[in-house]
């Protein structure tokens, strides 16, 4: 594992994803960081799932530190304003409009790219900085994840906001500031932006799925995903039943190992369900993750 | 017409399931049912209600920025004025003097465009995804399917809404059921919106509580009740006495608790199978026609 690790410079980003919500990511995510830890890799845990992000529930950071995420955001002097429009004309999101002799921000909108402001040639237009959301962050008790260790970084978008990119990539630069040998990027469901800013530049994709015809349906679209980004792509088949499904099938067709199977168990869910670590709660909780591990090594070893 | 839309905040706690059994149960004892599916990153109730496509049409995205190396002076300008990372050199640059733009990055603002000087960036248009239409058994559907790596799916959520409505109205339907995104973001807000009811499916886990708080948090934003069905009920004594103190505390209604029932699990796998089979007699089946017959009550005295 050691030799694997030397062999990517050092540094490893791991991404957890899957299409459907609820197959597991946060199971696999927390539990494989527990596992690399155990195995002496420092291991920052990065919660990428702001909109409803849960990796603390399990290992929380002992005395967590907390960042505002804020964006700049336009407002418009309507003394200076001319009422000229250039603002309006170079924002590519319908978030300036003119309504009623006044230029109005729709911060709903904003992607807080800054074009307006560029644009307007009276000075009328300048930026504020919003909350969106915060980030936290914190090493776990060191006796859960020793000698490794193990440091959470929590991206927690704000009730009513919809910047989750944006607080995801916050996020991940907390992380970078840690500069661990290992990176896990626990990412919101799906394939759109949140995702995306989420997943961009991992060296390895873990997808979690089920195998029923819905985890299938859904792998499908993150596999599509990964490969268009360029990154390697593993398995991790959660409540297998042992029977052999159209996931397996589909994998083997494509090409994509199965680095690991959680059995489908109702202990499993149980454990998770208050809060514990599947790898020392279930019996067989420690071949799935540290043999998880040594397949994710593996497979990062094979692209460098 | 009453709409009701089944979400979650956390993943894969059985708003499919929920959603297309009641329906059915619903739909079978004479109240069809208009259906959005408005998870349009993962779309399943088509897959658990067997819905068969009617038509189909794309949705246009945003834009792009596009750098032509050939055009390009290497100034850098526009990597200066970019706020997404986008733009930036990579090993070739000392050969193709020539910026390069990570489309995964690239949020299309356009602010590269003017700060070049050389007019080597334009813009491009992508499909960002497409409006299905659909029929299912039990009534119409509308679905969307976002293109991997876009970045619209509020608004492709607002156009399977839209959708939606017209062909409920042209069906004269009185009731929708909308299975939400996942989240409390952006896609999730545009499907809660003017809604009538959130019912909000969870289950007795730690991240179950947690994220059907913030789904409550966000709905009462828009004055949108919310009531919950607790899934998986018995998964954790402890978990579910806390939830349902916690649902209690915060005033919220409880339709019904379903016990963890492996056949009931197994149903919309059933259904996507095209499978012909009668429903369990099982404390879960039971549960869900508890839901059911709540959510029927509630529709006639709203309606």
């Amino acid at each position: 594992m050691t030799n694997s690790m030397q062999s990517l410079n050092g540094r490893l980003t791991v991404a957890v994803a899957s299409g459907k919500g609820g197959t597991g990511k946060t199971l696999v995510a927390t539990n494989l960081a527990v596992a690399a830890a155990r195995s002496g890799t420092p291991a920052a845990l990065v919660d990428c799932d702001a909109d409803a992000p849960n990796d603390a529930l399990f290992l929380a950071p002992a005395s967590p530190q907390v960042r505002e995420v804020m964006v700049p955001l336009p407002v418009v002097d309507e003394d200076a304003c001319t009422l000229c429009g250039a603002c309006r004309t170079a924002c590519s999101y319908g978030a300036i409009r003119i309504l009623g002799g006044k230029v109005m921000v729709f911060p709903e909108l904003c992607h807080n790219c800054g074009a307006c402001v560029r644009a307007c040639r009276s000075g009328a237009l300048s930026e504020v900085p919003v909350r969106v959301g915060e980030v936290e962050w914190g090493s776990v008790a060191a006796d859960i994840a020793a000698p490794g260790g193990v440091d959470v970084v929590t991206g927690r978008l704000d009730i009513g906001e919809v910047k989750t990119p944006t607080v995801v990539r916050a996020a991940r630069k907390q992380a970078e500031v840690l500069h661990k040998t290992l990176t896990i990027l626990d990412s919101p469901p799906g394939v759109a932006c949140a995702a995306v800013a989420s997943i961009r530049d991992a060296d390895v994709l873990v997808l979690v799925t089920e195998p029923t015809p819905f985890g299938l349906h859904d792998l499908e679209l993150t596999v599509e995903l990964g490969r268009e980004m360029g990154i390697p792509i593993g398995v991790v088949i959660n409540r297998d039943t042992g029977v052999p499904s159209e996931v397996e099938a589909y994998c083997d067709r494509s090409g994509i190992p199965i680095l690991s199977r959680i059995l489908f168990d109702r202990r499993v869910a149980e454990i998770y369900a208050s809060g514990g670590l599947v790898i020392d709660g279930h019996p067989d909780g420690d071949e799935w993750f540290t043999g998880l591990w040594r397949a994710v090594c593996a497979l990062a070893e094979e692209d460098v | 017409m009453q709409r009701i839309i089944f979400a979650s905040g956390k993943g894969g706690t059985g708003k499919t399931t929920l959603t297309a059994l009641t329906a059915r149960l619903l739909a079978e004892g004479g109240t069809p049912i208009a259906l959005a599916d408005c998870d349009v990153e993962a779309a399943n109730l088509p897959i658990a209600l067997g819905a068969q496509e009617t038509s189909r049409e794309p949705f246009a995205g945003g834009s792009k920025a596009v750098l032509d190396p050939d055009v390009c002076r290497g100034c850098g300008a526009c990597a200066l004025v970019c706020r997404f990372d986008a733009l930036s050199t990579d090993e070739n640059y000392y050969r193709t003097h020539a910026y390069v733009i990570d489309p995964w990055a690239c949020e299309g603002c356009g602010a590269c465009v003017p700060a070049c000087l050389f007019d080597a960036i334009t813009m491009v248009q992508s499909q960002a995804g497409e409006v299905i239409s659909a029929e299912a058994s039990i009534g119409p559907m509308v679905y969307g399917r976002l293109a991997p790596g876009e970045d619209l799916s509020g608004k492709l959520v607002t156009e399977v809404r839209r959708q939606a409505d017209a062909l409920a109205a042209e069906r004269s339907l009185e009731a929708m059921w909308i299975d939400g995104p996942p989240g409390v973001g952006c896609p999730a807000i545009a499907a809660i919106t003017g809604t009538d009811l959130v019912v909000g499916v969870t289950e007795p886990t730690v991240s179950g509580e947690h994220d059907l708080m913030r789904l409550v948090t966000l709905a009462r934003r828009f004055k949108i009740p919310v009531a919950v069905v607790l899934n998986k009920a018995d998964l954790s004594a402890e978990g579910a006495r806390r939830l349902k103190e916690h649902i209690a505390d915060e005033g919220l209604e409880l339709i019904a608790e379903i016990p963890y029932d492996t056949a009931v699990a197994q149903i919309p796998e059933r259904l996507a199978r095209g499978e012909q089979f009668a429903y369990p007699e099982t404390p879960g089946m039971n549960a869900i026609r508890e839901v059911s017959a709540w959510l029927s009550k509630r529709s006639d005295s709203a309606g």
